[in-house]
């Protein structure tokens, strides 16, 4: 249609309504989100659950270009790495002798005390499908969700160490919270002073430890563990080492791969038992305490002694 | 307005949403996990890189309004807030705010010199960016550090010149120019 000044006086006002509406809407979802962010949350789970995965076939071939130029620069440097992993390679060998004596002997000590661990964690590998996308945030998202049973806190490992928690499940994906982020706060035990601390994510590389008891106790190097307090986490998880970091402050040099994270585990892990009765008072339930208490039937006939 | 005549601009809507969603696949794809810090003397600076979905969007609006329309604005933003863990709806609902601003101002901008244009679009960015700030914080939503935001917004004001050449010569998102008309030499 030909449009003129006059066509466009009749058309604008509809559109200014039209476009305050739309206003309205986006305003609306924000407040509401603010009122009442699980429900929205839920949704933005179910949303990215819709449409990420299906970004699958356009990230392919980013993915395969930036895969091509790493390997390409890692080509250039083949033969400095080939013989950097090989005088690895034997250190490597010597550490896992060391590794082996020391884990018979511990097996035999164990066996000895008749000490009863811990089961052994159960988990579900998944593959990272994208990142968050914004540099206010660091998470993951990984192609397992609540189809696998994944539950909301659950601790997330790469090989090696922890790298954070699920916050936020879909039905195949769950968004995993890293240990860098500003929001993340993990109990943790520092071996082997065994000071208690809280590592806080601040959007750096080696996120800060908070709330030590006593620093002095704590020399960088020092391997850092979830405590498994507040039943956050399972204890004993790899968190990090201690590093002192520029800033004079107590940092945890984190031992996962935050370069490469591509498989993660989440790992199965069960709510502690509670004891919750504080225990029964070990008094009898019967009046009598003795023979007395039992059947009659039960007891040997008295005789009478005659002194 | 969907006549075959129109074909164009449909075309230029398609491009205008390839070219979003492009960008938010790419800010997607599963990189390097590393919080990216430089140190410059004794600062510290977080890297962070410029919002060009928005930088992408402005050019649009300023230079050829009618291949940008607003519930498509909303809709690529809206979604950028889902995906990118934003608080839904408030960026998005402020982008289509300066839009439309940006919009009504789009026949002056064709006459205008550049360094005007770039100008209002930086005072448009930066309204809305300490708009959005001020909101959260009066919402006692927990906010990224000051310094970050105030590093994003002027490089997305930075980068600005550079999508205009882009689009300038890759997609022929170019000012109009006077006696421009239209498929049917309708005004434009």
């Amino acid at each position: 249609m030909a449009r003129d000044k006059n066509t466009e006086d009749f058309v604008t006002p509809i559109r200014r309504l039209l476009v305050g509406v739309l206003l309205l809407a986006l305003f609306g979802l924000f407040l509401v989100w603010r009122i009442d962010s699980p429900r929205v949350e839920r949704f933005r789970a179910a949303a990215i659950d819709k449409v990420v995965p299906s970004f699958d076939w356009a990230m392919a071939p980013i993915n395969g270009i930036v895969g091509l130029v790493t390997d390409f620069q890692s080509y250039q440097q083949l033969s400095a790495q080939n013989q950097d992993l090989r005088r690895e390679l034997q250190q490597m060998k010597a550490w896992k002798e060391a590794a082996l004596q020391l884990e018979q002997e511990n097996a035999k000590l164990l066996d000895l005390n008749n000490v009863s661990l811990d089961p052994q964690l159960t988990y579900v590998t998944g593959v990272v499908i994208a990142d968050s996308g914004s540099p206010f945030r660091q998470s993951v998202l990984v192609n397992v969700g609540a189809r696998d049973g994944i539950i909301d806190g659950w601790p997330t490992m790469d090989g090696i160490g922890l790298v954070g928690r699920i916050a936020g499940v879909g039905q195949e994906t769950s968004r995993v919270m890293l240990l860098t982020d500003t929001s993340s706060r993990i109990p943790v035990t520092i071996q082997p002073s065994g000071q208690k601390a809280i590592l806080a994510g601040d959007n750096t590389l080696n996120p800060p430890l908070e709330f030590l008891e006593d620093t002095a106790l704590v020399r960088p190097g020092d391997r850092v563990v979830s405590s498994g307090d507040g039943g956050v986490f399972p204890a004993d998880l790899l968190v990090g080492q201690v590093a002192l970091g520029t800033d004079q402050r107590l940092r945890v040099r984190l031992s996962a791969d935050y370069q490469r994270l591509e498989f993660l585990r989440v790992l199965r892990s069960q709510p502690h038992e509670t004891i919750n009765d504080p225990g029964g008072l070990l008094t009898p339930e019967a009046e009598f305490y003795g023979p007395a208490a039992l059947p009659s039937s039960a007891l040997p006939p008295v005789v009478p002694s005659d002194g | 307005m969907a006549s075959p005549a129109d074909t164009q601009v449909w075309i230029k809507r398609g491009a205008f949403l390839f070219i979003a969603f492009v960008i938010m696949v790419v800010q997607l794809v599963p990189q390097s996990m590393e919080p990216r810090v430089i140190d410059i003397a004794r600062w510290h600076f977080r890297l962070v890189s410029p919002d060009i979905c928005l930088a992408v969007t402005l050019v649009w609006v300023a230079r050829r309004p009618k291949y940008a329309p607003v519930w498509m604005i909303a809709a690529i933003f809206l979604m950028g807030d889902l995906i990118f863990q934003r608080p839904p709806g408030l960026w998005a609902g402020l982008v289509v705010v300066l839009t439309e601003q940006l919009r009504k101002r789009s026949r002056e901008f064709r006459s205008l010199p550049f360094l005007a244009e770039w100008g209002s679009i930086a005072l448009g960015v930066a309204a809305i960016s300490i708009a959005n700030r001020l909101i959260l914080a009066i919402l006692a939503v927990p906010v990224a550090p000051f310094g970050m935001i105030l590093l994003q917004m002027i490089l997305t004001i930075a980068v600005y010149p550079l999508v205009v050449l882009i689009m300038h010569y890759l997609f022929g998102i170019t000012r109009v120019t006077p006696g421009e008309t239209g498929s049917r030499g309708q005004r434009v």
